[in-house]
């Protein structure tokens, strides 16, 4: 794949490397002078361009409209709004990716249709929260606009369910086990597996019935 | 005219100009994300004030953009005005006028859409020049 990256900082500059590795054709745009300099001595396989990526003229000279992905880490939501939004419409990029900086921006980039809004600052805020708490019960993702979601259950010593069989637990309707992480392992779950206390399950559930979902598993909520 | 409810994006040369003349015979609400450029208004201004991001919708929505008749973006930042103005077309129906600075000619062609006002410095130039010469 063919793939421009606009923004050189420590997101973009990774990327490039990692998109290198993997075998990919990259491009990168930064604005700065000096970051380009360095950048070249730096990544000797990857097309350096210094400019400002949200000008056509700009991303016409990294040759975007051969591109699979443009791919935007500015440090402006505006600017990478502005820059997909140009490979879109100009250019005719079928993809467009992008960082969000602040999470308070994120519905702009939904409603300037950037393909993948990417808000690192939730999503991290997300695993430090998991790592953090002491909670039996963490929200891992909502989709389909926050009717279903995806929870992870830690099973308690006291749980009903321990020593159970699956096929013995009664689930809600509309709730799935997707999978029970046991130490190492990922045991992808059918009628047979056993519950064990320490057990970490993984589940998805509509979202009305994910109180009852977690009853059932930890006996409490 | 009768009086209107006018929302101005950014406090710089021209937002504050613009503020203080309409606030003269219409209801207006100036944002900018700076106290020094609010602050700068002065004793002539007669309307409100919000600071705040203008990129975050509820800084819109605190300065009452679901009321609002005209919303003029004068940030400076040609991506920021494009976005909130984009943004807001889309969002809320009730503005009768958009407009916005736009200082890059490129932008101007690319991001022109039905009821959008863009206005660029570069090319009211050239036509008062030309006005001026020929």
């Amino acid at each position: 794949m063919f793939i421009i990256i606009a923004g050189a900082g420590r997101l973009g500059v990774l990327l490039a490397k990692k998109l290198r590795e993997d075998n990919h054709r990259v491009a990168i745009i930064d604005k700065s002078e000096v970051v380009c300099h360095k950048l070249a001595e730096e990544l000797k396989s990857v097309l350096i361009i210094q400019g400002d990526a949200a000008s056509p003229k700009i991303l016409r000279e990294a040759k975007v409209e051969k591109a699979d992905v443009l791919v935007s880490t500015t440090p402006s939501d505006a600017d990478n709004i502005i820059i997909c939004n140009i490979a879109k419409d100009v250019f005719s990029i079928k993809r467009t990716v992008s960082r969000v900086n602040d999470p308070q921006h994120l519905l702009l980039y939904k409603h300037m249709d950037v393909d993948v809004p990417i808000d690192s600052t939730s999503i991290l805020a997300r695993i430090v929260e998991e790592e953090a708490s002491f909670s039996d019960v963490m929200n891992l993702l909502s989709i389909k606009k926050g009717r279903l979601s995806i929870v992870r259950v830690d099973i308690p010593q006291g749980s009903p369910v321990v020593n159970k069989t699956l096929r013995e637990v009664s689930l809600p309707a509309n709730s799935v086990l997707i999978s029970i992480i046991r130490g190492p392992e990922i045991i992808v779950p059918s009628g047979v597996t056993k519950i064990m206390a320490g057990d970490e399950i993984i589940a998805a559930t509509l979202i009305d019935n994910e109180k009852h979902l977690i009853r059932s598993l930890i006996g409490k909520i | 005219m009768p009086m209107k409810y006018i929302i101005i994006v950014g406090c710089g040369k021209t937002g504050k100009e613009l503020a203080v003349e309409f606030s003269k015979e219409h209801n207006v609400i100036v944002i900018d994300k700076f106290r020094s450029a609010l602050e700068s208004l002065g004793d002539d201004f007669n309307g409100k004030k919000v600071l705040g991001d203008a990129l975050n919708i509820k800084t819109l929505e605190n300065a009452g953009i679901k009321e609002a008749n005209i919303l003029i973006l004068s940030t400076g930042n040609d991506n920021v005005n494009i976005v909130i103005s984009k943004v807001a077309k889309k969002l809320y129906s009730n503005i009768e006028k958009i407009a916005l600075q736009v200082y890059d000619t490129d932008k101007k062609k690319i991001f022109s859409q039905e009821g959008l006002i863009i206005v660029n410095k570069t090319y009211i130039l050239v036509e008062v020049f030309k006005k001026c010469l020929l």
